[in-house]
């Protein structure tokens, strides 16, 4: 009687311990699939290789540089140190002007190419990329 | 001078505690009865608190700029309905808030626990005001929001227009009262270890504090969804935000509690597991509270912020964690009665196996939400957990969830059996028939949206049933888990039916597609008292022929200078129409975005469903017995 | 013996959990904004415009006393504009003003100034627009009211009679 509880309790024992590493596996796994990677100009210069993974990239929009058509955007980022042309489509948030900061989510082209499907909006006007702020103070 | 007054409230509150304390320690073994003075000076640290709250709202209302908060958060100009919301809507004063919150819940809960042992009550209070203490030195030593600055500035700097909303006016408050909530719950747990009392007892003495913080919790994440989606123009409601879902997850961990502190009022079993929810839930509230004050997280809701706060309310955190762990350890005895006896096929069972599913859910959610964290101190990477994770990893479990979900209630405690349970076969059917019915016309995803759908018109339906065949016999919870399976349906046909349009245009453009016809006709200004309003008007012309004017707004205000997005919503009970406009740096163009989002009502509708269920069940003692 | 290892298990996972998060809270972190209209004045070096001399931030802003930092540039027709209320200021004496010719050309600022004469105390270049960047300004022309190295106010575009009267009033 007493054994066959035993018994039991170690089956659940097993149990649990095998849906919590499946899980955590699982867990990881997409964890790995589903990170989306910050670069700025600079750090996608020395790329080492373009994979087809969704980054964001950030800086500034250079000034000058926003073209507006109807069905794209086009502006350049830059960290005045490099700079990466950026093709969007899609909604544009309010904050989004030039000579401010900007983070982009999409695709890379290629090291001067991106193609972006989301522009993040932000709450604070006063918003600059760290990178950017860094890049600045090191001039 | 009401900051003056509010100050010295303030520090008269700090040292009630001490008061309290010393009064505690000596009543402890002293008497059967609990000492008068205890509660009165729980009374006086409420009353102090409150008048140095009433004291920050005046200094607000008369716009003091005398007082930083109030320089920093307000301006004249703002209608006095923000200037009040204004009070609570930064980092000094909502941690005020928090504080009036958590002194009032533990003076209710001595007021409401007259029939318990003495010993658990003072033990409840002296971890209650250790929580408090804690709060009132951060807040005195790191954020007091009664600073005073000179030369007086004639003006303040303005409240974040995007902030100036009624549904988040009311939505830190609510929030913070299921936050505070918790931590009544995990004081009298560490109190209940401590005594051995974690009983059927404990749990009926409990019950009614979970349910109420669980229904302001719900109810706090609404509205800051509502606000989402009404404000920021994004046309969502959840983003898998990080600081969205340090919100979530305590209500993961409480709405777990909540079914085990049922279980163990009726069976006395699940003690460990009502004790560690109740120090998770608590935890995870703080752990929010750290996370979004210190600015750790890379969240788009950020606000301004300052790594010193972070760091105390970091240490105050772990000094609470590792108390609860020497607690539990300590004094915690798991008499293994008998061992547990669970039969497979029992309510107890299904709520244990769907508490085991929501703590996946917690953890998925939680790996999420540091996860870059982590990844940015080890490798100085950068990163941020998109949508799809969470996704991926939450949907398909949502489908053994939902249907344990509808079972569950239909099983008996103890033990039930198999017999007369052919209906649920027969629901799963129909449900899957229709399923079917509706999927296969549209280019979606086959599978997992029908077992998806499946399981949730099966909830659906099981619920319905019971409405009929049950009455009054568990009506809350019936209530809730309609609700749910309610909000799940909606979330669902909105992600299905919705419909997307973005384009730029130029005013007297038109936008083609085989679906709408969109005409920018004109645009027109209006001056405001805080702000000037550019109002574009555009014709919708759909497929059947019927048109729509649609006229949203750019809003420029002058208190700070920020430019934000009034959408116009046309709402009724079937769908939501949605349309955005913003404006291009010196360009002709207008960034043109236009929604179709069905039964967007019904997810509101839902979830207040939802917290209506818990609320019942608060009073449903009275009938039930 | 399985008693014991819990605990400690546990208090390793979370001390780590601790150091992680009190390293993280060290971090930058990418989206966090700049509260420039609250915080501090940044710090920069910048080329006199009379003298070509390097200055330091540091040495033109004093503490306890008010000063407004002018960002234009001669080719920018709303400066033209918001200059006589400058000129206005600066015969007053309330305040110090401090320019920041913002990517101009060295000839046409100067001829700018001797049309219209300088209200300015000192005149910073900003050649590459990269200051005014540091400040968190939108463009040109825009004016920072700063006490004790703080930005108390942010007028953007050009001043009128009411900023004017709003300036005035703080700093009285």
């Amino acid at each position: 009687m007493y054994g066959r509880k035993v018994k039991l309790r170690f089956f659940f024992v097993f149990l649990i311990l095998t849906i919590l590493s499946l899980s955590i596996f699982l867990i990881l796994k997409s964890l790995e699939e589903n990170v989306v990677y910050f670069k700025s100009p600079t750090e996608i210069k020395i790329l080492s290789e373009i994979n087809n993974n969704k980054i964001r990239i950030g800086g500034m929009v250079k000034e000058n540089s926003i073209l507006i058509e109807e069905k794209k955007l086009k502006f350049v980022v830059t960290d005045f140190k490099n700079e990466i042309n950026v093709v969007y489509s899609g909604v544009i948030p309010n904050l989004f002007a030039e000579g401010k900061g900007v983070v982009a989510e999409g695709f890379l082209k290629d090291r001067s190419f991106f193609s972006a499907t989301k522009i993040l909006a932000k709450h604070d006007e006063n918003y600059m990329p760290p990178e950017v702020k860094k890049a600045l103070e090191e001039k | 001078m009401a900051s003056l007054v509010g100050y010295y409230s303030l520090l008269s509150g700090f040292f009630c505690s001490f008061l309290i304390i010393y009064f505690s320690i000596i009543n402890f073994n002293d008497t059967k009865i609990l000492d008068k003075r205890i509660l009165s000076f729980t009374f006086f640290q409420f009353f102090f608190v409150v008048i140095s709250f009433f004291g920050l709202i005046i200094s607000f209302v008369v716009s003091d700029f005398s007082n930083e908060t109030v320089f920093n958060h307000s301006h004249t100009t703002k209608p006095l309905f923000y200037k009040i919301s204004g009070t609570w809507g930064n980092h000094e004063g909502s941690l005020l808030l928090w504080l009036l919150v958590l002194t009032l819940f533990i003076y209710l809960f001595l007021l409401k626990s007259v029939e318990q042992k003495k010993s658990y009550r003072i033990l409840t209070l002296l971890f209650q005001e250790i929580i408090i203490i804690g709060f009132f030195v951060f807040l005195i030593k790191t954020s007091n929001p009664f600073n005073y600055i000179t030369p007086i500035p004639k003006e303040g700097l303005g409240l974040n227009p995007i902030l100036q909303d009624p549904a988040l006016a009311i939505h830190p408050p609510v929030l913070y009262l299921g936050y505070v909530g918790s931590s009544i719950i995990f004081s009298s747990a560490l109190a209940g270890v401590t005594l051995n009392y974690i009983s059927k007892d404990w749990a009926k003495h409990i019950k009614n504090w979970v349910f109420i913080s669980w229904i302001f919790l719900t109810l706090g994440i609404l509205l800051g969804s509502i606000w989402a989606y009404y404000e920021l123009g994004w046309g969502g409601f959840w983003f898998w935000d990080p600081v969205e879902n340090v919100s979530l997850m305590p209500w993961l961990s409480l709405t777990t509690l909540l079914h085990c502190i049922l279980v163990l009022e009726k069976r006395n079993i699940l003690n460990s597991w009502a004790i560690i929810l109740s120090i998770t839930t608590f935890a995870l509230s703080m752990c929010g509270t750290f996370l979004v004050r210190s600015g750790i997280l890379n969240s788009v809701h950020t606000f301004a912020n300052d790594p010193e706060r972070g760091l105390f309310i970091l240490i105050f955190l772990f000094i609470l964690i590792f108390l609860s762990f020497f607690v539990f350890f300590f004094f915690h005895k798991n008499e293994n009665k008998t061992l547990i006896n669970l039969n497979w096929v029992s309510k107890e069972t299904a709520i244990l196996i769907n508490n085991w599913f929501m703590m996946y859910f917690l953890i998925v959610v939680l790996i999420g939400t540091v996860y870059p964290i982590f990844l940015e101190v080890i490798t100085s990477e950068k990163i941020s957990v998109g949508p799809p994770f969470f996704h991926k990893l939450i949907i398909p479990f949502l489908i053994p969830f939902l249907i344990f979900m509808a079972i569950g209630p239909q099983l008996k405690w103890i033990k039930s059996n198999l017999k007369n349970k052919l209906y649920l076969i027969l629901f799963l059917i129909i449900s899957f028939i229709l399923t079917v019915l509706i999927v296969k016309n549209l280019s979606i995803n086959f599978f997992t949206n029908t077992i998806l759908l499946t399981a949730a018109f099966f909830l659906f339906f099981i619920t319905i049933r019971d409405f009929f065949k049950k009455k009054f016999n568990n009506l809350s919870q019936n209530i809730a888990h309609f609700g749910f399976s309610l909000l799940i349906l909606s979330i669902l046909f909105n992600n299905i039916f919705s419909n997307e349009i973005i384009t730029n245009l130029k005013i007297g453009e038109t936008f083609v597609s085989d679906k709408f016809k969109i005409s920018f006709k004109d645009i027109n200004q209006k001056d405001e008292q805080n702000y000037k309003a550019i109002i574009g008007k555009f014709e919708v012309i759909d497929s059947k022929g019927s048109n729509l004017i649609m006229s949203p707004e750019l809003r420029i205000y002058n208190q700070p200078n920020i430019v934000t997005s009034e959408a116009d919503i046309k709402t009724n009970l079937l769908t939501d129409k949605f349309m955005t406009m913003n404006f291009v740096q010196n360009q002709e163009y207008f960034n043109i975005r236009y929604q179709i989002k069905p039964f967007m009502v019904w997810i509101w509708i839902s979830v207040i469903l939802i917290c209506f269920g818990g609320l019942i069940s608060l009073f449903k003692k009275k009938y039930e017995n | 013996m399985k008693t014991k290892i819990y605990p400690i298990f546990l208090i390793f996972v979370f001390s780590i959990i601790f150091f992680v998060f009190y390293k993280g809270l060290k971090n930058s972190n990418i989206y966090t904004p700049d509260v420039k209209s609250q915080i501090n004045i940044p710090k920069f070096q910048a080329k006199d415009f009379e003298n070509n001399k390097t200055i330091n931030s540091k040495d033109i802003f004093l503490n306890d006393k008010f000063y407004l930092l002018n960002i234009w540039a001669s080719w920018c027709i709303p400066c033209r504009e918001e200059h006589k209320f400058l000129m206005n200021l600066h015969k007053e004496k309330l305040i110090d003003i401090i320019g920041l010719n913002y990517k101009d050309n060295h000839l046409k600022a100067k001829k700018f100034l001797d049309d219209l004469k300088s209200p300015y105390k000192i005149i910073l270049k900003d050649l590459d627009g990269t200051i005014a960047i540091e400040w968190g300004a939108y463009g040109v022309p825009e004016t920072f009211l700063i006490h004790n190295k703080k930005i108390v106010k942010k007028i953007i575009g050009p001043l009128n009679e009411n900023s004017i009267l709003e300036i005035k009033e703080i700093i009285k």
